[in-house]
């Protein structure tokens, strides 16, 4: 406050490369009003909306203001993709889930970092028959699903050599061929 | 085509969100005051999507996602107040009805429309089907209908019905990319909006059909917002408010705020309700 006549009436802005600030008048608070950029809130120790990180150090060691990292699983139409602090990514697409959307969903699976669509998360949709769990639970990476016994197939939806007659919640038979007059 | 030579209500203005803060750019004809812009809210850490004007209070109203919520606060200045604070996920588009006083704003993560008193009570659910990253959206209270733009990447398009989400119906299918911006103009019956995906701004009448290109080539609108000749949007990739002549289709303005950062939404504040008075007054 300029209007009071003592040397320390003007003093410098509590905001990151001289940026400006203004007093609020009924509280009498500072707030700086252009932040650096990536950076807001009242002393710019915030980051934007699509940006992450603690410029101040606020809670623990100074992180700059980065862009939000979410393995190209965001759209970059979308607003508010990440978390302003954590960078925990909040709009994941394609299946995909994590901090960074870098985990295939549950019920899917391969690699949530291929950027080519079709490779990404793909559903498990094991054979209800052949499957001793759920339709949708198969290995992240592999999709291989869980099969009963002597059933085969990555989603299990056909018996092993050997086997047939696949009977949901049983399995496969073995062929009980005659080891003379059969050719395998 | 005509071109309607009206003047403006003196006390026009544009707001428009950018970092939390909603800027207010008094207009002097169609040119932006860009010397007195400033800002009229600041709320630091917040993010401030869309806005709307309520010319019958003079309120704003926006909402906000990082804590999802609807607020209003008087445009001269005073306490934000929420008017809606639950069920809400990515509030973006708002609209406001002022004869009837409901406001309209879609849900991008709920995938819904909704409407709600302006005080936040009475709220429903308008549409909640066949809708993926719905934003923009506007009502035309003196008509009775609702538009809004869905930027879906798979199919984006551009619906209407009416107030009461009834008689809804797809405006606009083709050759839209990302439809982030919508906008209304009373005198010309025109529906237009700024597309991110096709850098077009485009016109449509809603009852002929007829569709017309201001401008191509721009980079990464946001909203968009009318006055009179002049359609107003916001960049994100210039990070300014950039002004368009209708209809010479040239771009007239721009407004570079101090701030490097992209601006969301935008709209235009007069000084008297356009209906009534001003509508009339002009023919």
């Amino acid at each position: 406050n300029a209007l009071i006549g003592t040397p320390d009436d003007c003093q410098p802005c509590p905001c990151p490369d001289r940026s400006s600030c203004a007093q609020i008048a009924q509280t009498g608070q500072v707030v700086c009003t252009n932040c650096p950029a990536g950076q807001t809130g009242i002393h710019c120790q915030m980051c934007d909306d699509g940006y992450y990180g603690d410029p101040l150090g606020t809670s623990g060691t100074a992180r700059p203001c980065v862009r939000c990292n979410c393995n190209g699983n965001v759209d970059f139409n979308s607003v508010g993709t990440c978390d302003h602090a954590t960078g925990r990514c909040l709009k994941c697409l394609g299946h995909t889930e994590g901090e960074h959307c870098q985990h295939c969903q549950r019920g899917y699976y391969g690699n949530a970092l291929n950027q080519t669509a079709s490779q990404k998360c793909k559903p498990c949709s094991c054979s209800t028959a052949g499957t001793s769990g759920h339709a949708n639970e198969c290995h992240p990476q592999t999709g291989n699903c869980h099969c009963l016994s002597h059933v085969t197939g990555r989603d299990c939806s056909h018996c092993e050599v050997g086997f047939f007659n696949l009977q949901p919640g049983l399995g496969c038979e073995r062929c009980k061929c005659n080891p003379i007059g059969s050719l395998s | 085509r005509p071109r309607p030579d009206v003047t403006l209500p003196p006390g026009t203005h544009l707001l428009f969100a950018q970092s939390g803060r909603v800027e207010h750019v008094p207009l002097d004809g169609y040119d932006m005051k860009k010397n007195d812009a400033k800002p009229v809210l600041h709320l630091p850490g917040k993010v401030i999507i869309g806005v709307a004007f309520d010319c019958v209070e003079k309120m704003i109203y926006w909402t906000e996602i990082t804590s999802p919520s609807i607020s209003k606060a008087s445009v001269d200045g005073g306490e934000p107040t929420a008017v809606i604070r639950s069920d809400l996920e990515s509030p973006e588009g708002i609209a406001i009805d002022h004869l009837s006083r409901t406001m309209f704003w879609t849900d991008s993560m709920r995938d819904r429309i909704e409407v709600a008193s302006l005080d936040g009570s009475q709220r429903r659910v308008l549409v909640d089907n066949d809708l993926v990253n719905p934003r923009a959206i506007i009502a035309d209270p003196e008509n009775g209908n609702l538009y809004w733009a869905d930027w879906n990447r798979d199919a984006p398009k551009i619906e209407t019905s009416y107030m009461d989400g009834s008689n809804r119906r797809v405006l606009v299918k083709d050759n839209l990319g990302l439809p982030n911006g919508l906008t209304y103009d009373y005198r010309s019956s025109l529906l237009c909006w700024a597309d991110a995906g096709t850098h077009k701004l485009e016109c449509v009448n809603p009852g002929r059909g007829d569709r017309s290109t201001v401008l191509e080539g721009i980079r990464y609108p946001f909203g968009i917002t009318t006055v009179g000749k002049n359609i107003f949007y916001t960049d994100w990739q210039r990070d300014s408010v950039v002004g368009v002549d209708r209809y010479t289709g040239e771009e007239s303005d721009e407004f570079h705020p101090q701030k490097r950062t992209r601006p969301y939404g935008i709209t235009t504040a007069y000084a008297q309700c356009l209906s009534g008075q001003n509508y009339c007054s002009v023919n």
